[in-house]
């Protein structure tokens, strides 16, 4: 009971501090919440869910594994091979400094408004940390571990999956987690340039017939979102990463 | 059968070059169990690399069992020292052991058997499910050395393993080696830095000089086959083969040979 209280005090308070507060708001940007949670029921039917934030979701998907498949791969074979780091390091940091927002309009230009381009956006962004992590983890894998596989001949694509992969998975989690966030930004950019559908496209379209409450409803929507796949992360994570937090417990304690 | 023939190693790193072994010979009978001991620093665990096949040396030729060794050979195993880092944190003791076998296509059947009778003759039955940071130093090191047996080497290269773990463990696990040892007829090559650990394990103990490394000396140990920490220890013989092998060190440490006394 006391947990639960920490955990959602926060919440609740600012929840009732912003019924409260805006509660007789006349300002037309800044509605009541009331009229706000009203819109929310009324806006996100379950056939909205379907044709905007079903979408929305899958283009999500598909760039977030698309990424983590492209950036663990290229990430692996990276950080075994030292004279291919060297090479492709500086044009990596490169790439990585251009906020992808400013390529959404270039992509456009060759993968079309359709969700192949809001795909691209989105593996384009949120490569990076998974790339990078994935690099600074495989070089990071202890010498020791992999001369024990050298020496009982654990070699070629079993050497990769279970002792490499393994070992850097934690900072490879790191990077997934980081890219997550920057694919959820980055899949409402994208559906604002250009859309027919989705959720930030929906938002984008509030705010042009100002439909205020609703707009906001929408927001809101985002972060609960945001929020329930983080919570979803965070369980994958402590389930796949369960021996590496029972490892750090035990030398803390030694 | 064991053969290191005239084995040389050179480090060059940025332009220095560092020979950490000069000149090494010696042969390994099957089913001998020869300890080596040396300074700090000797190159103790460079040569280890060379027989195992984790490095290869400058000059001279390793060879097991007639074959020369130019990667891992598939009949060797190996005790690292740093069994915490050896042994894989993500992976049950069960799958720890069973991997290598898994890497030889040992079916799966045979596979349990192995890693059970493993487990069991190193007294770690009913830890399969553990994880090894479960467990304690001296336990993981035993899960190190069921892996080693259950891939049923002909030899056995143990690296330094009891040089992290506290004196009782450490006297225990002297005596798991023997009795795995008299039980497997493997071959076994034991590395340390304590000398009293070499001549109560060894059938012989090699000393090397400190690097650049050549053999100081070798004995044979003509203590009785069976041996236990309290009476071998206490043996006569015992303290005269380690006063032997200590001024043996203590001359190579000074880089000259001992008249012998």
């Amino acid at each position: 009971m006391k947990r639960f209280l920490y955990v959602a005090g926060l919440p609740i308070l600012l929840f009732f501090g912003w019924f409260v507060l805006s509660n007789g708001s006349e300002n037309f940007y800044a509605p009541p919440l009331r009229d706000i949670l009203r819109a929310f029921v009324d806006t996100w039917t379950p056939q909205r869910l379907n044709d905007d934030v079903l979408p929305s979701l899958l283009r999500l998907l598909s760039g977030y594994v698309l990424a983590a498949a492209l950036g663990i791969a290229v990430g692996v074979a990276i950080g075994l091979n030292r004279r291919l780091r060297a090479t492709v390091e500086p044009v990596l940091e490169f790439f990585r400094a251009i906020p992808p927002p400013v390529l959404v309009p270039v992509i456009m230009l060759f993968a079309g408004i359709g969700n192949g381009m809001k795909v691209i956006v989105i593996v384009f962004g949120c490569v990076w940390p998974i790339l990078l992590n994935t690099v600074e983890g495989v070089r990071a894998v202890d010498s020791v571990q992999l001369d024990t596989a050298k020496a009982y001949g654990v070699r070629g694509f079993a050497r990769i999956r279970t002792v490499i992969l393994r070992s850097a998975s934690p900072q490879i989690a790191a990077g997934l987690r980081q890219a997550l966030s920057i694919a959820i930004i980055l899949m409402v950019i994208s559906e604002m340039f250009a859309a027919s559908n989705g959720l930030g496209f929906t938002i984008v379209q509030f705010q042009r017939s100002f439909a205020i409450p609703e707009m906001w409803s929408g927001i809101i929507l985002l972060g609960l979102l945001g929020f329930a796949l983080s919570l979803l992360f965070r369980l994958a994570e402590s389930w796949a990463l369960r021996w590496y937090h029972g490892l750090r417990d035990a030398q803390r304690k030694s | 059968m064991l053969e290191v023939q005239g084995l040389r190693k050179v480090y060059s790193t940025g332009g220095r070059e560092v020979e950490a072994l000069r000149d090494l010979t010696f042969t390994i009978d099957n089913g001998d169990l020869v300890c080596l001991v040396g300074p700090s620093g000797c190159g103790k665990t460079t040569l280890l690399r060379c027989i195992a096949g984790l490095l290869t040396q400058t000059s001279g030729t390793v060879k097991l069992d007639g074959h020369e060794v130019s990667g891992p050979p598939p009949g060797l195993a190996m005790v690292f020292q740093e069994y915490g880092r050896s042994l894989f944190p993500w992976m049950t003791v069960r799958d720890n052991v069973s991997l290598p076998l898994k890497q030889k296509r040992v079916p799966r059947q045979r596979r349990d058997e192995l890693v059970d009778q493993a487990l069991e003759a190193v007294g770690l039955a009913g830890t399969e499910s553990a994880h090894p940071w479960q467990l304690s130093g001296g336990m993981q090191q035993r899960v190190a050395i069921a892996r080693a047996v259950a891939y049923e080497p002909s030899t056995l290269l143990m690296d330094e393993p009891f040089a992290a773990v506290d004196a009782q463990t450490r006297a225990d696990l002297e005596d798991l080696v023997r009795a795995l040892w008299q039980r497997l007829k493997v071959t076994v090559l034991f590395i340390t830095h304590d000398i009293d650990e070499a001549v109560y394990l060894g059938r012989r103990v090699i000393m090397l000089s400190s690097s650049p490394t050549v053999v100081q000396d070798e004995i044979t140990v003509d203590l009785p086959a069976e041996r236990d920490q309290l009476h071998t220890r206490a043996d006569p013989r015992f303290t005269e083969l380690r006063t032997h092998v200590y001024e043996q060190i203590q001359a190579a440490k000074r880089g000259r040979p001992a008249s012998i006394g």
